[in-house]
């Protein structure tokens, strides 16, 4: 069973969002709606989360991304639809309990940081710990493991304003993950940041998910990051959620213009994999031939492709070999473009 | 557009209130009477020095060396003046006024941060608290809560209140929003919201209100003052109607010397309770450096309680052994009063400063407790009608203040002349040797510029000037009456004077400026402004049952210009703050008098 599951979710502004929501249902346009006086910010939205997956959702600003996530935990009310985190249904919760599953459950990373500036590192790291009542050492202590979780030892004093954007999100991440929630929301949690750092983070997160194994939600405006990082990810356009899949399937397969002309930007080397454009029906390559596992981005083919005039040798997960991936696929699969997306541009 | 009788309609709804919720009038009357005399009673207490020596270490405290030293120094200069007593009443009328202003305006602040539609009401509600000028509710107050401290309290909570709702509300709202959110996405329960976000990071926009309020609060508590809630706003309005230019810059500077107090300590509190305060200062006092740490030195909470604990024992011990009676032991068979409290009131006219301090030696010296307090004539009228007064002796009658008689007719009892007739005129200086009577202005405007200094506008002598004296000698045309009030006619007088200008004034005798000056009153052949009055003692409708021996005495109270004219010259000569003694005395001079004024039967 997946760990967080939304359910045709639809959440209205203004004026009467349930009849909005009808509408919406019946085939009516978002900019019908609006001239009513309904702002649908999102619009029948539903996909599932497995344990311990990064799902990405990715889309422009006003796209409802970030009301979408903000219905995950319950800090919006869905006009229609459900969530269930571990099956149990958050929408119909009394406010004592949502906040229980806030305290305990579900943790979320701010876009600013959203870092409390009357409040020490270490206090703020401990601040979910405190709200549930967690006695004054126990909490800092467990501040202190989740600080040094995100290298941020020895800095538990300082305050803050003192610490550069890179270090105050980690303070945010460390708040996070110290009340031991399972499920991280995280808004644009990395935008903020300038591009090293920004890279620096989400290495430091993939690293730390490989530790931790936590079910992640993670909304951006950057498909570069999204592909990075997501194990899937859902790209959302004007409220409604275009396309939800894989990184590759996204590259590969794109359900539109809107998510073609997206693509156009990205690295393809990185996304792509060894696996993605192998030959599984060529025969093995030649002896001394290199050999790759099918998860290896195509840019780290570059250099044994460029050794040697041959084929490189790709290993499935028992390391028999499955196929062979030649300098010709490679560079065709760097310089495809998706025929179909093609034909209508 | 048709006449809205809105004023008449207040005026039905005060008197509504006044009759069917006394109850809770006198309730609130209490409760604040008690908080006010509790405060004054704590202040008041120790030896002024001792008193001006906790504020110092409370300065010190929490604002270092430099800041205790100004801090003593400017006290000291209260006492010096002999104002301390005064000082002290206001500073407790302003620390009761901001406590309750307070913890009714951060809650409603908090309510209205977090509630727009409280937010929408308060707005208008704010706006006339603090724009509705203090003296329209100061009266109404008088009805509902009597003369004293207490109306002057209320109008000072009512008009200190709109910054402290404002700036609290403003302070929450302030606070980053994506803060707010985190608080809930970590599953905060609201109170707590307000309690560990919004209210820590408000609490600076909120110290500044509270700053505000204080401050608004001080300058509404010396404009009460001169509604009879005493002070050091008793002294600045009796030194300005007295035109005792060194009294008033006096209390005013002690009025700064407090203002200035009061705003650097509640500045440096908020300093001191917010966390973000606290971390500034401490980043501040790393980078200080030699001299300027010693003048920044700050004791610990422990050693300034220390400090304060240590001079209020040496206070309280002092009154130990210094305490004792000082009352004047009264001869058994003269104490009539028994005790008995009589509350004289009088505004600052001089023979009504000189009459009411005479009675208050007199009854003293008859076992009575005389309770004197100076109020302006419409308040002092308004509570002997509802009987928070007992007697005054300064009424003029049958002109200028019958309008007050007429008002309150069946609340008021005419205890009977003791001084007249009085005359009204137009005065000039003596070296306007060509002008000796009324007739005598015609022709002459351009030396006087044309103008006659006139006084309020609303007293009775303005309007016969005006309406009837002018005519009478056809000088209407001619001059313009200028209004101002009595202190600014003074005040132009002696100005004129000095530079020897021409001048022409309103003016009445008795008047101690006819002593003072060399004046000269414009004869009046035709009778224009009609017969001298004759000066009252008028006293509240039960005054005669409740006193029936004062009564007759002071129904049989006479006294000749040339008495009244030397007591006045020796309340004159004694200064301010001391009329008492200065009666006093001038009773003793004349002995025999006491047992004329109030003679002991048997």
């Amino acid at each position: 069973m997946s760990r967080l599951t939304a359910e045709h979710l639809y959440k209205v502004f203004g004026r009467r969002p349930e009849a909005a929501v009808e509408r919406l249902k019946g085939g009516a346009g978002r900019d019908e709606l609006r001239a009513d006086g309904a702002m649908p910010a999102v619009i029948d939205a539903s996909f599932e989360v497995e344990a311990g997956q990064i799902f990405v959702v990715m889309g422009l600003s006003g796209s409802g991304k970030s009301t979408l996530l903000r219905m995950l935990n319950g800090l919006l009310e869905p006009t229609a639809g459900r969530v269930l985190y571990d099956g149990r249904d958050l929408t119909g919760l009394a406010p004592a309990e949502l906040r229980e599953v806030r305290s305990r459950g579900i943790s979320m990373v701010f876009q600013h940081f959203a870092l409390f500036p009357h409040r020490t590192v270490l206090d703020n790291a401990a601040y979910g710990l405190e709200v549930r009542g967690v006695p004054r050492e126990e909490r800092r202590e467990r501040a202190a493991e989740a600080l040094e979780l995100v290298g941020l030892s020895g800095w538990d004093a300082s305050w803050p304003d003192e610490l550069s954007g890179g270090m105050q999100q980690r303070v945010g991440l460390a708040r996070a993950l110290a009340t031991d929630a399972d499920l991280l929301l995280m808004d644009e949690s990395f935008s903020a940041l300038d591009p090293l750092i920004r890279r620096d983070m989400q290495d430091q997160l993939l690293h730390l998910q490989k530790q931790l194994k936590k079910t992640i939600v993670f909304i951006t405006h950057d498909l570069n990051e999204a592909m990075r990082l997501g194990d899937r990810i859902a790209v959302m356009r004007d409220g409604r959620i275009v396309q939800n899949g894989t990184a590759e399937d996204i590259l590969v397969r794109p359900a539109n213009d809107y998510v073609a002309s997206f693509i156009q930007d990205v690295d393809r080397s990185r996304v792509l994999t060894a696996g993605a454009v192998m030959d599984p029906a060529a025969g093995p390559a030649p002896e001394g031939a290199a050999t790759v596992a099918a998860d290896t981005p195509l840019a780290d083919l570059f250099a044994p492709l460029a050794k040697d005039d041959g084929p490189v040798t790709v290993a499935d997960e028992h390391g028999e070999p499955a196929g062979v991936v030649t300098r010709d696929a490679v560079l065709a699969a760097l310089g495809e473009q998706p025929a179909e997306v093609t034909a209508h541009a | 557009m048709p006449r809205i009788h809105l004023g008449s309609w207040a005026e039905t709804a005060v008197d509504w209130l006044q009759s069917h919720l006394g109850g809770l009038f006198g309730a609130v009357n209490t409760v604040l009477s008690g908080l006010y005399d509790g405060v004054n009673a704590v202040l008041g207490a120790p030896d002024a020095l001792l008193m001006a020596g906790i504020l110092a270490v409370v300065a010190w405290w929490l604002r270092g060396l430099a800041a205790a030293v100004l801090a003593f120094a400017g006290l000291a200069l209260i006492d010096s003046f002999g104002l301390w007593d005064e000082a002290m009443s206001t500073l407790s009328l302003v620390l009761v006024a901001s406590l309750i202003t307070l913890v009714t305006a951060v809650p409603l602040g908090v309510w209205a941060a977090r509630n727009a539609a409280v937010s929408r009401t308060l707005r208008p509600v704010l706006d006339v608290m603090q724009t509705m000028p203090a003296f329209v509710y100061l009266i109404p107050g008088v009805m509902f809560f009597s003369i004293g401290p207490i109306p002057g309290l209320i109008a000072t909570i009512v008009f200190s209140m709109p910054p402290g709702v404002r700036m609290t509300e403003l302070g929450i709202r302030q606070v980053d929003e994506e803060l707010v959110e985190a608080a809930r996405a970590f599953g905060t329960q609201p109170r707590h919201i307000l309690t560990r976000v919004q209210l820590p990071l408000a609490l600076p926009t909120i110290m500044a209100g509270v700053n505000q309020v204080i401050m608004l609060a001080l300058s509404m508590v010396v404009i009460a003052g001169m509604a009879g809630a005493g002070g050091l706003g008793e002294s600045v309005y009796a030194a300005v109607t007295q035109v005792d230019i060194g009294g008033g810059v006096e209390s005013g500077l002690a009025v700064v010397v407090l203002a200035m107090y009061l705003d650097r300590m509640t500045g440096a509190l908020s300093r001191r309770v917010s966390p973000l305060g606290r971390r500034a200062s401490a980043k501040a006092a790393r980078s200080a450096s030699g001299a300027a740490t010693v003048l920044r030195h700050r004791p610990g909470t422990a050693v300034a309680t220390v400090g304060v604990v240590v001079l209020a024992l040496v206070a309280g011990g002092m009154r130990l052994t210094g305490g004792g009676g000082d009352r004047e032991s009264v001869a058994a068979g003269q104490n009539v009063g028994q005790g008995r409290t009589v509350k004289l009131g009088y505004f600052p006219w001089d023979e009504a400063v000189a009459s009411t301090y005479l009675w208050q030696n007199v009854l003293e010296r008859r076992g009575y407790r005389p309770d004197v307090k100076q109020l302006d004539p419409g308040p002092l009228y308004t509570a002997l009608a509802q009987g928070q007064m007992d007697v005054q002796f300064d009424s003029w009658l049958p002109t200028t203040h019958q309008q007050y008689m007429d008002r309150y007719r069946d609340k008021l009892t005419d205890l009977g002349a003791w001084y007249g007739p009085t005359s009204l005129e137009l005065t000039v200086p003596s070296y306007m040797k060509d002008v000796n009577s009324l007739a005598d202005l015609k022709g002459k405007a351009g030396q006087f510029g044309g103008r006659i200094v006139g006084i309020e506008a609303s007293a009775g002598m303005m309007g016969k000037l005006n309406d009837t004296v002018l005519k009478e000698y056809g000088l209407d045309g001619e001059y313009k009456v200028v209004s101002s009030s009595t202190s600014t006619m003074l005040a132009e007088l002696d100005r004129a004077l000095k530079k020897k200008e021409p001048v022409v004034t309103t003016l009445w005798s008795p008047h101690w400026a006819y002593g003072t000056y060399d004046l000269k009153k414009l004869e009046d052949p035709k009778g224009a402004w009609g017969k001298g009055e004759e000066i009252h003692a008028v006293g509240k409708k039960d005054f005669a049952r409740d006193f029936p021996q004062i009564a007759s005495w002071v129904k049989d109270f006479r006294m000749s210009e040339k008495d009244l004219s030397s007591l006045e010259a020796e309340i004159q000569k004694g200064g301010k703050g001391k009329e008492k003694q200065s009666a006093g005395r001038w009773l003793d001079a004349h002995p025999g008098l006491v047992d004329k004024l109030a003679p002991v039967s048997g």
